[in-house]
């Protein structure tokens, strides 16, 4: 007797969202985890005189395999991004990528026979590490900065915010006319000195220690404390401070989750091309040699 | 004083003017909304400058920090006529005819509009790492230049143009092309080869060709044969002979050694040598300890014809050796020692002494070993020459060397022999001195009685040879009737009447067994001696008393043992293991 979804009778594919990392049933977790299994097998049943050291029928095997896979994911990737509409074959494209790419780390580490040393040959074996821990990065990143980034956002477009500060700004110049000199000047700054992004480190960290904003609310803190001001120009002076605070906080987190999913790109995609170098050194310096 | 004050405004082509009369002695301007004159803009100040009536006009004063600039000039304070510029922060001013019943009038213009807000914010904004100035594309191609320059090209470079040399020439190496070398180095060398590392060449001597015989024999030309020249053994044979140095020795594997010592490189030869080579004579191997077939000592089969023959140690009756020798391990050890010879508990160490390199023992020797106690004295008169004693390890002069003592004894007068004739004088051209009167004639029978006697004790088996050695007679007895009718008095063609002795040191030839590596281990641990009676007791100890200590090549709680641990495959004795003209390259 056989199970039919109700909902479902054909067994058509589902059509909520579905993770690529579920993409067809865990078919490629499967893949990776055959890959895995069997090269564990060859690499304990298959032992070469002395130790296992990459050499040996089950050592080039190993690397035969890890090499291939390599330039296939990389291929992979480069396709991947090529014929990014396509959705559904991206999916399974993604799924592949990301089990294969771990299950390569398995297939290399065997390869080595866990001997390490200051030579390209550990070098190609540790550039294909920080690729494919850049790459757990970037799995991760996708998994939790959409979700972040949308709650943060707050239906909100990162243009949106910037145009409500720009509204706050225009706001500012008015509300702040009547204050003093020294403290107009300094709103001034604040509403001239929007730093959004900037450098890489900026970005990915979220820290901008010389705001203008937040030195702009500072100052109206320290100038309610102990002066007789313009009540009113300075209650909504910081109003509007705060509220563009507020906002600039929200638009600079914004800016850090896209770094995040961003910057792992920058280890993943140059060092991949690193490895690609380092591997063709190793393969020609073990037969040169 | 009042002024026209107009504003002037821009839209597209579009001018508006608005005017306004303004009427104080003190005309101000500024941000603030109690000047005469508001500028409604945050970049000037609250009271940034005042027209102020003088004598025949009106003149500006700065007040404030805001610069003040008229015609072009910065000033604090200034007359201003007709057609003259102002500069106020983002205001420009000028100054107009002034109309009927004022006393100026200006036109105040705003020439630096605030901008777009959002426009300056979007601006403003750089955010994705692109826009950080970070390529991807930069850094994959510099990542990958480098990497295929210095660890792919610069190592081609140095090794295709020879610019490391093999250690034999003893050339210098540049450091620089010695440290892009060690960029292929796939692993630490073993210690033996270290001092040639950094000269790649002297191993690796062309470019996609693997380390040839050749390199490892410029130095290694002596290393022995694993089996005899000329002896076919079939396509196992062959494999042997096709087997390169590289087979079974690595390098960059590590301090410890090049030597492949994994017990599968031999078995997979020995495991069925029995059926693939028989005439090797060699019993199949499975394995240490498990496949290990029990051990064959090799021992004396016969003496006289220095034949040896190969004996399964372990069996039931033990196997027998036939060193042509009396002796008991036992009585040797015996406890309490042999007072009587003033000598204490024997130990195994009085007679086995190790050779100086610790791994066997010294040839045991009737000199070294047994004379001390043992001595070959017949007779106790006190003579001129030291001892009345028999050579050891010459039969055919023990008689000779007997019935001259005798004789020499019955010349000395012991006998009743004749006083020597007395000195004489003798004077020019007188005769010579007559010959020596001949002996009694009983001297020869005396002498004669004298060794006989000697004899049957020097071959008795209670003191003399027998008491060790076989004679040569049946059953290894002692004819010595015989000896006494045929050699006395001596002659030159004394016949043998000792059987010969061959003392083994090694009895397991085909294995290598380091005494000095068991320094730790007591010599009972592995030889029963205090049992043994006969001489032809083999103390050998067979397999059994080897698993104890040593096991698999992985055992955990064992030594771990291997082929190489007690084997030898180049057995130097066996000639060069590479004959030049099948040098492989």
């Amino acid at each position: 007797m056989s199970v039919v979804d109700p909902l479902n009778p054909a067994g058509a594919r589902p059509t909520r969202h579905e993770s690529f990392l579920a993409h067809d049933r865990f078919r490629f977790l499967k893949w990776g985890a055959l890959l895995v299994f069997v090269s564990i097998v060859l690499y304990f049943a298959v032992r070469p005189y002395g130790q296992p050291y990459g050499g040996g029928w089950a050592g080039y095997t190993l690397g035969t395999i890890g090499a291939l896979l390599i330039l296939w994911l990389t291929w992979f990737g480069y396709r991947k991004r090529t014929y990014a509409n396509n959705s559904g074959r991206l999916a399974a494209r993604l799924s592949a990528h990301v089990y294969l790419g771990l299950a390569l780390f398995f297939v290399a580490t065997l390869h080595t026979g866990f001997h390490f040393g200051w030579n390209i040959h550990t070098l190609a074996y540790a550039l294909m590490c920080v690729v494919i821990a850049s790459g757990i990065f970037g799995v991760v990143a996708y998994a939790r900065y959409p979700r972040m980034m949308t709650e943060n956002r707050q239906s909100m477009t990162t243009a949106q915010m910037l145009g409500r500060i720009a509204g706050i700004d225009d706001d500012l110049r008015g509300v702040a006319m009547p204050l003093d000199d020294t403290t107009v000047a300094i709103i001034e700054r604040a509403i001239e000195t929007n730093v959004i992004g900037g450098s890489a480190w900026r970005q990915v960290s979220g820290r901008y220690p010389n705001c203008t904003t937040a030195a702009a609310m500072a100052h109206m803190e320290a100038l309610a404390e102990g002066h007789t001001i313009v009540q009113d120009a300075w209650r909504q002076t910081v109003l509007k401070l705060s509220e563009k605070q507020a906002l600039l906080d929200r638009v600079r987190r914004d800016v850090r989750f896209k770094a995040m999913m961003e910057i792992w790109l920058y280890l993943h995609v140059p060092l991949t091309f690193a490895l690609i170098a380092a591997l063709t050194a190793h393969i020609i310096s073990i037969f040169f040699m | 004083m009042e002024v026209e004050v107009t504003v002037l405004t821009r839209r597209g082509a579009a001018v508006m003017r608005r005017s306004q009369h303004a009427s104080a002695p003190r005309i101000g301007l500024g941000r603030g909304t109690d000047n005469e004159v508001p500028l409604a803009d945050i970049r000037i100040g609250l009271h940034v400058a005042a027209l102020v009536e003088r004598v025949g006009g009106i003149s500006i004063e700065k007040l404030g920090t805001s610069p003040l600039t008229v015609n072009g000039k910065s000033v604090d304070s200034a007359s201003i006529n007709t057609g003259d510029e102002i500069l106020l922060g983002p205001y420009r001013i000028e100054v107009l005819e002034p109309p009927e019943g004022c006393d100026g009038a200006i036109q105040i213009e705003l020439v630096q509009p605030m901008g777009a807000a959002l426009e300056r914010v979007n601006a403003a904004a750089r955010i994705g790492l692109g826009q950080a100035g970070a390529s991807k594309r930069v850094y994959a191609w510099s990542g990958f230049l480098v990497i295929a320059v210095v660890a792919l090209a610069a190592p081609l470079v140095v090794f295709g143009g020879k610019l490391v040399t093999p250690w034999h020439q003893n050339a210098p190496q540049p450091l620089v092309p010695t440290l892009i070398g060690q960029v292929w180095d796939t692993g630490e060398f073993s210690n033996a080869h270290r001092f040639f590392g950094a000269d790649c060449a002297t191993c690796h001597r062309g470019a996609f060709a693997r380390v040839a015989d050749n390199a490892c024999l410029s130095c290694h030309s002596k290393v022995g044969n694993h089996v005899e020249h000329g002896i076919q053994f079939g396509a196992i044979g062959d494999r042997l002979s096709s087997m390169r140095c590289i087979s079974c020795h690595t390098e960059h594997r590590g301090i410890e050694g090049s030597v492949v010592r994994t017990a599968s490189l031999c078995l997979d030869c020995h495991r069925n040598l029995a059926e693939t080579a028989p005439g090797a004579g060699v019993r199949d191997i499975g394995g240490w300890p498990n496949g290990h077939p029990q051990f064959r000592a090799t021992v004396v089969a016969d003496t006289a014809r220095k034949t040896t023959t190969r004996v399964e140690l372990g069996t039931n009756p033990p196997p027998v050796d036939h060193p042509g020798l009396k002796f008991s391990h036992a009585a040797h050890l015996r406890p309490g020692g042999f007072p009587a010879l003033s000598y204490r508990e024997m130990t195994c160490s009085d007679c086995h002494v190790t050779e100086p390199g610790g791994e066997s023992f010294l040839p045991i020797t009737y000199k070294n070993q047994c004379e001390r106690c043992h001595e070959l004295s017949f007779d106790k008169v006190a003579l001129p020459w030291p001892n009345a004693k028999v050579p050891h390890g010459d039969d055919t002069g023990i008689v000779a060397a007997v019935w001259n003592y005798y004789a020499g004894l019955a010349l000395q007068g012991a006998k009743d022999a004749p006083a020597a004739p007395g000195v004489e004088r003798r004077g020019i051209g007188m005769p010579t001195e007559p010959a020596p009167a001949a002996p009694p004639p009983d001297t020869l029978p005396w002498v004669t009685a004298k060794a006989t006697a000697a004899l049957g004790i020097v071959l008795d088996d209670k003191r003399g040879c027998a008491y060790c050695h076989f004679g040569t007679g049946p059953q290894g007895v002692f004819d010595t009737k015989k000896i006494l009718a045929n050699d006395l008095p001596p002659k030159s063609d004394t016949a043998h009447f000792i059987a010969p002795v061959e003392l083994r040191t090694r009895f397991l030839p085909e294995a290598r067994f380091d005494h000095s590596q068991h320094r730790g281990v007591g010599c009972a641990d592995c030889h029963a001696s205090r049992q043994a009676q006969m001489s032809g007791e083999i103390l050998i100890p067979g397999i059994d008393t080897c698993v104890k200590c040593h096991g698999s090549e992985n055992a955990e709680l064992r030594a771990q043992s291997t082929c190489i641990t007690c084997h030898v495959f180049h057995r130097t004795e066996r000639g060069p293991m590479r004959m030049s003209q099948e040098t492989r390259q």
